[in-house]
């Protein structure tokens, strides 16, 4: 969260002198920033703009003004909201814009609460909801996320508010103690339209992230054990039909006659009408990570949850063959390949963004355990970032490598026993990728990948680059690069408009806040 | 024979007056910055001179006084050292008309004098220690000297009124007083909604200081025509001046740019006149409603325009001039034509290229053989590229704005839709649109825009010829940083 400092008398009266001109913003009286404080809006593909959330002043002995900053893409401020809320106590989880309404998900940890305020686009208030019945799990999954600055997802588990065009928004929560989930849809006026909770009668365990709304879906990955302490976990590819909420395909994509199949993605083709999984394949007797990966698969789905077709890419032959040079190595290097995202191009090609990872033996974590220590011997590292390119008729036609400094990651006791693809969720929800987003335009004629590379030995302040890789319809694969360096304190990079990104400089000792727009030479 | 010596000197005086006169005018500028920093020091030295600290009164009162005089000083150290323009024909100008102004009116302070900053923005103000800051960006925008030595005259009015130090001490006396004290002491005690609470004490503080600021205006202006008629100049123009004034903030003119017709050719054929619109908002917010500082003509620092015009009607019992003036002589039209050149220079020099550009743009039509506004535009064009290669782009091209003309809002979409590799097609169609090889270099501008049109469009064997050539001429020169500067260009953000 943002702290603003309470302005001091003669600060009032003192002239700007900000250069108002150039697409930058600079704010003065920031005490205390957090990434999570600025968030960028969203329609359809493109942001739109950004929501700044901070707590101003005391507005009586029990409660605090907070305040809702609303900035358009070009860094213009659009107007504020000041809402009173619990001391001390009260923060935002989340923004969401769903096309039509905003949608503001709080925390109050005073009465232990979740609430939601929903906004249409002229700010005007449409409706609010507080749920109180929250579980156990629902409130140390928020204090989680709370120290985290909000930065958790996926797999350690996340509350959300998952925006749906034309519908609504989907908050998502624990039942039981994580044993299952719920999902409830609001509309844009914050009313309840539909619930979908796991089986009360299942004995398995299941948690279900949501990952994109389509026309009429709302897609998610299902993880399920059989057990409460149990580290196998088996993940499916599920949909739910977005005016309904029922649940209409429920796919476990890790089994296969053949060979084991590692899920890291999924996403569905609106022009095909058909889900696509995609993900590593191993062989059936091979265990991931002690065996290397034959190659990446991709599945297709009918709506009904038909297979229509599977299609792997073997790394020795399909892939091999369009390798560049310089990729070869780390290919023989162990590394395996997380999915960062699948889009689909306008062009009718399809375009996998990878970042390679692998696990190796950890000489602190081995000795610790040696020492009684409850600690993973292994650890992860990061590698290098991947484009693959499908032709229309979904054969690959060319593999981009883009080389960067290879970075660690803790794993979690217990790691060596979870799949490929699990793990990658694992690291992914650790925030240790260099991937931040992909960014595309509406047409979905352009798309860039956005990655941070550092020299992870010396830190950050040696080196600090933002790469972006683009790509589209031009055919044209461009790579741009970024000197982040600056004497801010902390720097935060966020999505922005198409052809640009957003870094946000904090000066602690300045209390300022420097947010400036970079277009990139794509 | 003597006759004959005499008759032939002044032949020869008269054609180097005929050719110096044809020369085309290039803005000032100077290596030697000592006479600026001069200038600077000793204008700051009367500021502090001039506005000397109370003996007496609360400590606190004082330090913040003196806190307040040396950030003025500061100020006008500032803008002198880093703008004074000190060139030979519009600050000898200038000052000729301010002295002649100070020499009709014994009342006024010996000490008053005029520094002509490179300001392109159309204002002039007033320094405490009748210091009269006149930015060029005002020339340009006046019909003739009349109107220039009434806004003179008002500067001289507030001088000789001693508004700034009234004002001064009026605010800080209010801010210092006991009732202010004790409202902010309760403020602060109260601990909440303490921001809103501050913003209104705030609001009542500049209500104050706006009605006194206003009620300076109206003297200023009483008193300027006052001392405009002792002049000698036609004092029917002081109205004209406020009504130019009323529309100083328009476009001088709504024509569209002709950026295809510069920028686009056979070779680069991008259409200018359809670049992308803005993306529509997905907010739908009212605009947000004005202060009461803004709807109120009462409460604002300076009355309108219309007010102040009815009010200098009565004054001059109905002896204005009003509409366009016929430009007063050719010297005044030469100052006008200059002062313009003037501004592009100083659009960027800030390093606001987008506005350089613009404004050259704007000039090139009617001066389409001017050397030098073709330079600046490739220049521009050079530098907007040096930032866009730097991620800095977005520090040095303007958001757009509805404050802005169209025509320029216009352009600063077709620059947010420039790539790297566009700039070349424009340059190479800007060249051959204009010619801009024809001749043998006129000077430094035109030689260094050469280089950078050849950089600009990546023809390297000639680009190091001409990076040679300039180096060896013009050694050290004003565009030795901005076009062979190893370094990532700076932005006006990062020098502040």
């Amino acid at each position: 969260m943002l702290c603003i400092k309470r302005a001091a008398l003669t600060a009032c009266f003192a002239l700007a002198t900000a250069a108002a001109f150039a697409q930058t913003k600079t704010l003065d009286g920031i005490e205390n920033m957090t990434r999570s404080a600025l968030s960028p809006i969203y329609a359809g593909n493109e942001v739109k703009g950004y929501l700044m959330f901070g707590r101003g002043d005391k507005a009586d002995r029990k409660t605090d003004n907070y305040v809702l900053d609303f900035y358009d893409q070009d860094l213009g401020k659009v107007s504020n909201i000041t809402i009173q809320k619990p001391a001390n106590r009260f923060t935002l989880l989340k923004n969401s814009f769903n096309g039509t309404a905003f949608a503001f998900y709080f925390c109050n940890l005073k009465d232990e609460t979740v609430e939601i305020e929903t906004y249409d686009t002229s700010l005007k208030k449409l409706g609010s909801k507080v749920i109180e019945d929250l579980s156990k799990v629902d409130k140390m999954i928020i204090q989680n996320q709370m120290k985290q600055g909000g930065e958790t997802s996926s797999v350690s588990g996340k509350m959300d508010l998952f925006p749906v065009p034309g519908h609504g928004f989907v908050r998502n929560s624990y039942t039981g103690m994580a044993k299952g989930y719920a999902l409830v849809m609001y509309d844009d006026n914050a009313k309840a339209k539909w619930r979908l909770a796991s089986d009360e009668k299942s004995k398995l365990y299941e948690m279900v992230s949501l990952t994109e709304a389509t026309d009429k879906y709302i897609l998610g990955i299902m993880m399920r054990r059989d057990g409460m302490l149990s580290k196998q976990v088996s993940s499916s590819m599920i949909a739910i039909n977005a005016a309904t909420g029922k649940k209409v395909l429920d796919v476990p994509v890790e089994t296969s006659k053949t060979e084991q199949l590692s899920l890291s993605s999924f996403t569905f083709d609106a022009e095909k009408r058909e889900f696509i999984a995609v993900g590593e394949y191993y062989k059936l007797d091979d265990k991931p990570f002690v065996n290397k990966s034959q190659g990446f698969f991709i599945k297709r789905f009918s709506e009904a949850g038909k297979a229509v077709s599977t299609k792997n890419y073997g790394w020795q032959k399909e892939v091999m063959a369009l390798m560049p040079a310089e990729a070869k190595a780390s290919l023989e290097d162990n590394y395996v390949n997380y999915t960062q995202s699948i889009v689909k191009g306008a062009n009718g090609k399809m375009y996998i963004v990878a970042e390679q990872f692998k696990i190796v033996g950890d000489g602190m974590g081995i000795a610790l355990r040696a020492m009684g220590g409850k600690v993973s011997v292994s650890k992860g590292k990061i590698g290098n970032m991947l484009v693959f390119e499908l032709d229309p008729e979904a054969k690959l036609s060319k593999v981009k490598f883009y080389q960067k400094d290879p970075s660690n990651a803790i794993l979690p006791p217990g790691s060596g026993l979870m799949s490929a693809g699990l793990l990658g969720h694992v690291i992914k929800s650790q925030g240790d990728f260099d991937y931040q987003f992909m960014q595309r335009n509406d047409a979905n004629t352009q798309f860039n990948v956005v990655y941070i590379n550092f020299d992870k030995e010396k830190g950050e302040d040696t080196k600090r680059v933002i790469g972006n890789i683009a790509f589209g319809d031009n055919g044209q694969y461009l790579e741009d690069k970024i000197n982040m360096a600056s004497a801010a304190n902390y720097s935060y990079l966020y999505p922005a408009k198409p052809g640009y990104v957003m870094i946000a400089d904090y000066y602690k000792k300045k209390n300022q806040l420097g947010m400036k727009l970079v277009k990139l030479n794509i | 024979m003597l006759r004959l010596l005499c008759l032939l000197l002044l032949y020869t005086a008269h054609v180097y007056s005929a050719v110096a006169q044809e020369k085309p005018y290039l803005p000032y500028y100077s290596n030697d910055t000592a006479r600026a920093y001069k200038l600077a020091v000793l204008h700051r030295s009367a500021v502090k001179a001039h506005l000397t600290v109370p003996k007496s009164g609360p400590k606190e009162y004082r330090e913040h006084y003196q806190e307040v005089v040396q950030e003025a000083a500061e100020d006008v150290f500032n803008s002198i050292r880093y703008s004074a323009l000190l060139d030979s024909e519009l600050e000898p100008y200038v000052q000729q008309v301010f002295n002649r102004i100070v020499q009709a009116n014994s009342q006024l302070p010996i000490s008053a004098k005029l520094i002509l900053t490179r300001n392109p923005e159309p204002n002039a103000h007033a320094v405490g220690n009748g210091t009269v800051m006149l930015n060029v960006g005002l020339l340009p925008r006046l019909e003739n000297e009349d109107q220039l030595a009434f806004i003179l005259c008002h500067e001289l009015a507030h001088v000789a009124c001693r508004h700034m130090e009234s004002s001064m001490q009026e605010q800080l006396t209010t801010l210092h007083s006991q009732e202010v004290k004790r409202e902010f002491r309760r403020i602060i005690n109260s601990e909440y909604n303490i921001s809103s609470k501050i913003k209104a004490l705030a609001l009542g503080f500049s209500l104050n200081n706006n009605y006194h600021s206003r009620r300076h205006e109206k003297q200023a202006d009483s008193l300027g025509y006052v001392l405009l008629t002792h002049t000698g100049y036609d004092a029917t123009q002081a109205y004209r001046a406020l009504q130019l004034l009323d529309t100083i903030d328009e476009p001088e003119t709504t024509a569209p740019l002709a950026l295809s017709a510069y920028f686009g050719c056979t070779a680069f054929p991008k259409l200018f006149e359809a670049a992308p619109t803005k993306p529509q908002s997905i907010f739908t917010v009212k605009a947000s409603e004005k202060t009461v500082l803004q709807t109120t003509d009462t409460l604002k620092s300076h009355p309108d325009c219309a007010k102040r015009m009815r009010f200098m009607s009565i004054l001059a019992q109905g002896r204005v001039a009003e509409g366009p003036q016929p430009l007063s002589s050719p010297v005044f039209a030469r100052i006008r034509q200059i002062s313009r050149l003037e501004v592009v220079q100083s659009w960027f020099d800030y390093d606001c290229y987008d506005h350089a550009l613009f404004e050259a743009l704007q000039l090139l039509p009617q001066q389409p053989q001017n050397t030098y506004l073709r330079s600046v535009v490739v220049l521009s064009l050079y530098a907007l590229r040096q930032h866009l290669q730097h991620h800095t782009y977005t520090e040095v091209v303007s958001n757009r704005s509805e404050q802005n003309p169209a025509s320029f809002n216009k352009l600063l979409l077709s620059l947010y839709d420039l790539r790297l590799e566009d700039f070349r097609g424009i340059s190479a169609c800007f060249a051959e649109k204009t010619s801009l090889d024809a001749t043998v270099p006129a000077d430094e501008y035109d030689l260094a825009a050469r280089y950078a049109a050849r950089a600009l469009t990546t023809e390297t064997t000639a680009a190091a010829a001409l990076k040679v050539q300039y180096q060896k001429q013009y050694a050290g020169g004003k565009f030795d940083k901005l076009l062979f500067s190893a370094q990532p260009p700076k932005t006006a953000a990062a020098h502040r």
